[in-house]
């Protein structure tokens, strides 16, 4: 017992010790300040090589900044904004996070954000295009506009196509320069469809902020703002594409109606067996098609379509700061660091998604033609503001309105005029209540 | 000798009475998130705007259906699974392990492992059926599809506890009736079912209970959706509080669903508990 309990003493002593001298040597290296500041990093990152990149710049960031230190923790898209909201007001929050802009408006107003505003190195502030900021730039919920996180990330819809049934079917091959239109992206998916293949499965599981992305192909904003009070318009420009959509499902029958039910990655297993021809989704779908796809399967990256223009609206991958936290200063640093040129090609490149910062979009690792990454690069260009974005109140109308009225709409429940007068009149109900 | 009760009363208090009470005068208030919002007494403003709102309605009519469908199919399915588990039939005590096995999962596990028993391309469902439907996105089939699951992964507790209600019934009885000439199904319905009764009405109740506070199990599955078809009222509580942010109201909906399960039991158990004497 005697020898137990001394031993206990002596490991006890020695762990203190080396506790002490590890504090000690921070310290001297951050010029006798004491203990390193600690800062928390919420990451969403899901891809596998993403996580990789994301954990990796984080560990070189604290090799050099020994007085900083980052914890990378791991947060997951689908409960992102239940666990900020809870974390927020419970005083808990992430120093530093990652999210999207439809997400930081809500939180603006609300306060929970630090305004960066004036706070960012010019470096940083001047490699991001101002179309890129528009995208965090909100209002802080007193009337002033703020700019309440980093835009890094960006997706673009593109379709992604089996080469072999687009050779096959004699189709024109767009390019960035010259991309399909709507009309022309409807021939072709009726010459693609034949026996047990479709021209193209459109996934519409989250049918909203695809159509309203695609929608602005035919300048459809879905909002409008007159003195001060936002309300959602529904007309002609807003029912462009709505009705292309619906019409490759009941008219051309191009387009399989049991994908609509689905995730944007659900398709892909009848993708390969050539059950569908063309995929309309995100960039980032390509990694998962590159991966996945069996052995001699070829695939193209095709170009946004257009209608009376190529715009499509954008939001943004986000890092934003809390208001909350005690070392923002530190965060503004490490936030800066992380999203460099050099970096942000890297997360790019681990998301196949589109880097806002211009030195990132040169990159040579991110604009060969391998994996469609020239087309999904240059679909950049088209992207515009997300008109939504500035609407407070979209995300209950998206959830409560906007996602069931779509979704029977494609599920030929309810005609165009019929979903278009819910969409404004149910949705103008819930945009009241943000409004008062 | 209150003393004495203290340790037992203290954590009751201060984990389950106080944030009850909490709650219940949170519905009271127009409580949002956000640090720029000031909280003042609303009075019943939230309960008058339940009352005029179409998707609360909605949610509690998806939750009645629900509950009252899962409990009484689980209820039967665990009475014939519990009556075959109280027989002496080869290999009983596996089959009695493994009709628990439900019961040892957590209800996130049962959400995915569902996801996959309905995903429309590779699911078993479609592929045993033949069938091509997209179960959790389709707007007639979504509920039922949710019931199915909800049936399975509740039934262990059911059947465990019918399944002990049925060996406390006396063999005499059983005896008796056989002496008396009763058939099998006679002896089931005069002699199983009123000995059994006194079980059968504590486990539906409290399974009716459960059922229809159920989250995630239907959060995992399907988030409520298609466009609120599977949308139960702890799930329109939760959306409301979590990502809307508005707690006062969220918690006017709590209170609500309290009222109404409350009510529920009082008038089933009164029925019973009045056929029995």
């Amino acid at each position: 017992m005697r020898i137990k309990s001394a031993l206990a003493a002596v490991a006890v002593v020695a762990l203190a010790a080396a506790c002490g001298s590890g504090g000690g040597d921070t310290g001297d290296s951050s010029g006798g300040s004491g203990e390193p500041v600690k800062l928390d990093f919420l990451s969403l990152a899901w891809q596998k090589e993403s996580v990789e990149a994301n954990k990796a710049i984080v560990e070189e960031w604290n090799k050099a900044n020994p007085e900083i230190q980052v914890t990378y923790v791991q947060g997951s898209w689908d409960n992102v904004n239940d666990q900020l909201v809870t974390s927020f007001e419970g005083g808990d929050a992430p120093d530093v996070f990652h999210d999207d802009s439809p997400a930081l408006a809500g939180f603006a107003s609300k306060g929970y954000l630090l305004d960066l505003k004036d706070k960012l190195p010019a470096s940083l502030q001047n490699d991001i295009p101002q179309a890129a900021w528009d995208t965090v730039t909100f209002d802080d919920g007193s009337g002033d506009q703020g700019v309440f996180g980093v835009p890094f990330l960006q997706e673009s819809q593109v379709i992604i196509a089996n080469k072999k049934l687009l050779t096959e079917a004699g189709v024109r091959m767009p390019t960035p320069a010259e991309p399909w239109t709507w009309n022309e992206f409807a021939d072709a998916s009726k010459k693609l469809t034949k026996g047990d293949t479709y021209g193209v499965a459109w996934p519409m599981k989250s049918p909203v902020n695809k159509v309203l992305n695609l929608a602005l192909n035919f300048d459809g904003t879905f909002f409008q703002t007159a003195g001060g009070k936002t309300t959602v318009k529904v007309g002609p420009e807003e029912k462009a594409v709505l009705q292309r959509i619906h019409d490759q499902l009941y008219k051309d029958k191009t387009a399989d109606p049991a994908a609509l039910g689905m995730g944007t990655a659900d398709p892909l297993p009848g993708f390969f067996a050539d059950k569908y021809a063309m995929l309309p989704v995100g960039v980032y779908l390509r990694q998962q098609v590159a991966e996945q796809a069996p052995d001699g399967f070829e695939w193209v990256t095709l170009p946004p379509l257009k209608g009376t223009t190529s715009n499509q609206g954008a939001v943004s991958q986000t890092l934003s700061v809390s208001a909350d936290s005690e070392h923002q200063e530190q965060a503004i640093q490490f936030m800066s660091f992380f999203l460099n040129g050099k970096n942000q090609a890297r997360l790019a490149k681990g998301d196949w998604l589109l880097p806002t910062s211009q030195e990132a979009a040169s990159d040579p690792s991110i604009t060969g033609q391998e994996d469609g990454w020239d087309v999904a690069t240059a679909s950049a260009k088209d992207l515009v503001v997300a008109p939504f974005l500035k609407v407070n109140g979209y995300d209950e109308w998206k959830s409560k309105v906007a996602t069931p009225v779509l979704q029977e709409f494609f599920a030929n429940k309810v005609t165009l005029d019929e979903a278009a007068k819910r969409l404004v009149e149910e949705g103008n109900e819930v945009l009241e209540r943000y409004q008062r | 000798m209150w003393v004495l009760l203290l340790p037992a009363l203290v954590p009751v208090l201060i984990f389950s009475v106080g944030p009850l009470l909490y709650g219940i005068s949170l519905a009271f208030t127009d409580a949002e998130s956000g640090r720029n919002h000031v909280t003042s007494f609303a009075g019943l403003d939230n309960f008058a705007a339940l009352l005029g709102d179409d998707d609360f309605w909605q949610s509690m009519q998806v939750g009645m259906i629900w509950a009252v469908s899962v409990t009484a199919l689980q209820f039967l399915a665990s009475l014939g699974l519990a009556l075959l588990l109280n027989e002496r039939l080869a290999l009983r005590g596996v089959a009695r392990v493994l009709a628990m096995v439900p019961w040892a999962m957590p209800p996130v596990v049962i959400g995915l492992m569902w996801r996959l028993v309905y995903h429309p391309d590779a699911g078993i469902v479609n592929s045993t059926l033949g069938t091509d439907i997209n179960w959790l996105a389709d707007f007639t089939w979504a509920l039922p599809a949710v019931i199915v699951m909800g049936v399975w992964s509740g039934m262990p507790q059911t059947t465990v506890v019918l399944l002990a209600g049925l060996q406390t019934v006396p063999r005499e009885l059983y005896e008796a009736g056989a002496m008396d000439g009763a058939g099998t199904w006679r002896r089931f319905w005069n002699i199983t079912l009123p000995q059994l009764r006194p079980v059968i009405v504590a486990i539906t109740s409290l399974d009716f209970v459960w059922n229809f506070n159920q989250f995630s199990l239907v959060y995992v599955l399907t988030q409520g959706g298609p466009g609120g078809r599977t949308r139960l009222p702890m799930l329109f509580a939760y959306e409301e509080a979590f990502r809307y942010g508005f707690f006062g109201y969220a918690a006017a909906l709590g209170v609500a669903i309290v009222v109404v399960v409350l009510a529920l039991l009082g008038v089933y158990l009164w029925r019973q508990l009045r056929e029995a004497s």
